[in-house]
């Protein structure tokens, strides 16, 4: 690889994904591959200080391939990227997200605004769904710092960007987090409630997904919980996870395995 | 009938390096320095915005001085080569040395191709770890490259400011004597020069993937106090 100049009008800007393109460093789409599932959970739930994130570790195909995935990154300090859909793609996705929203920073000595970095990901997202049946759809989550706020960010498989001001979810788990996370949210969480309620969301869809991977207490291996706030991107440390399934599913096997009354 | 005349080569280049030296020496220079634990870039630049410093990689820095549509462009070029390599390959792969080289080879050709030499020199900084050393690449306008083992200067006034610096920086020291020697050897005896007009660059380990960090105008002045 050269030294890559472009004249003026032809330069990609700031845009790692256009230089990409016109670089030819991007790997080929095809449309001749077969469909492979997408199986995950991942959560995301608004609260007063930011967001909260909540995402299994379990890699399906027709068997568990991988039992400890992450599925939830870092895409920069103030921004968490969560994939579902197939994993070479998903990784992909990520490494495109971080290199670029870090291209973009050192080009322009500035950083992409928060929506800025949700929109620049729809054509991505457009591009590799409608060229492939190598789905992937993420799910962006961060602090907003011009705004001070935590803000959350869907896509469909179009690559359509829509924020939400609740929760989000994906995954072949989503029907069942979805539900737990509707009864149990409320604008105004704080830290530790929005914490329960997405461990329990995912709790919820690791017991009736068969391709979400709950808590594995005999591995000691548990999802994965983040935070974004105005402190960035924190991963909480497995042995807290640990604990907050572990109460969860204590609570359950009390009851004798029933979720209803009061959300437990 | 036909309007060329001879030119000797000799000629030729000596014009061409008169005119880069020129366009070089219009605008103002830059030091660059390792220090105990990490290297310092500082240039004189009365812009808040318009940088002639920036993070290229990982542990890997630019400066350009002279025209700054053109060290801009080659700064440009250096991140996209950088990202684009590390995208390729893998990190730990991108290396200051190729850059370097990819830029001398571009001033090169331009010197002697070009419509005119472009009126700008480099400097590649990189910050070493176990597998890389420190180190500082400096390009000229015709593209020779020299690899710097404490420190370089760059600029139309490099070698008065040069023999300064050499003179206060006899070891290499911390952070906050570095930087005082580079901004007393860039001012010279009869001139201050305010800290809103200095542009500072670090490449220090703190811990993070990134070792670039650009100081702001109180961190100079703490510094510097």
């Amino acid at each position: 690889m050269g030294l890559p100049l472009f004249d003026a009008h032809s330069d990609p800007g700031p845009s790692f994904f256009h230089y990409v393109e016109v670089a030819g460093l991007d790997t080929p789409r095809s449309s001749s591959a077969p469909e492979l599932p997408h199986a995950t959970t991942v959560i995301a739930v608004r609260y007063r200080d930011g967001v909260v994130m909540v995402g299994d570790r379990q890699a399906t195909g027709h068997y568990i391939a991988s039992r400890d995935v992450r599925k939830i990154e870092a895409a920069d300090r103030f921004t968490a990227l969560a994939i579902s859909g197939t994993a070479a793609r998903g990784i992909e996705f990520i490494k495109m997200a971080q290199l670029s929203f870090e291209h973009y920073e050192k080009m322009t000595d500035s950083s992409l605004s928060l929506e800025g970095k949700a929109n620049y990901l729809s054509p991505i997202i457009q591009r590799n769904n409608l060229s492939s049946p190598l789905m992937v759809l993420p799910l962006l989550a961060g602090w907003d710092p011009s705004h001070q706020v935590g803000r959350v960010f869907e896509y469909d498989g179009a690559g359509g960007c829509y924020e939400r001001f609740d929760f989000a979810t994906i995954g072949s788990g989503s029907p069942f987090a979805e539900s737990a996370l509707r009864l149990g949210f409320r604008p105004d969480l704080d830290r530790e409630a929005a914490l329960e309620l997405g461990a329990l969301a995912l709790y919820e869809a690791g017991d009736n997904d068969p391709s979400t991977g709950g808590a594995d207490f005999v591995r000691n291996l548990f999802p994965m919980m983040v935070t974004i706030t105005e402190q960035g991107f924190q991963e909480l440390a497995s042995d807290e996870v640990g604990e907050r399934f572990r109460a969860i599913n204590e609570r359950r096997t009390q009851s004798g395995g029933v979720a209803g009354g009061t959300l437990r | 009938m036909s309007n060329y005349f001879y030119v000797s080569p000799e000629q030729l280049i000596k014009d061409r390096a008169e005119f880069a030296q020129k366009g070089i020496a219009r605008g103002r220079s830059m030091v660059a320095a390792i220090y105990d634990v990490g290297v310092l870039l500082v240039a004189e630049n009365p812009s808040a915005s318009l940088n002639k410093i920036s993070e290229v990689y990982d542990r890997i820095a630019f400066a350009g001085v002279g025209k700054y549509n053109e060290f801009d462009r080659l700064r440009e070029a250096g991140i996209r080569w950088a990202d684009g390599t590390g995208f390729t390959y893998s990190r730990e792969d991108v290396d200051a040395r190729a850059l370097a080289n990819y830029y001398a080879q571009h001033l090169g050709d331009m010197f002697t191709e070009g419509q005119k030499p472009l009126e700008v020199e480099i400097l590649v900084a990189q910050l070493g770890n176990k597998i890389r050393p420190t180190k500082l690449y400096r390009v000229a306008y015709e593209g020779t490259i020299s690899d710097e083992t404490r420190f370089a200067v760059l600029g139309g006034d490099a070698e008065t400011i040069k023999d300064r610096f050499a003179a206060s920086e006899e070891i290499i020291h911390p952070l906050k004597e570095t930087l005082k020697n580079a901004v007393t050897a860039l001012a010279g005896p009869d001139r201050i020069i305010e800290t809103s007009e200095l542009e500072v660059g670090i490449l220090e380990d703190r811990g993070n993937r990134r070792t670039f960090l650009r100081l702001s105008d109180p961190e100079v002045s703490e510094l510097l106090s």
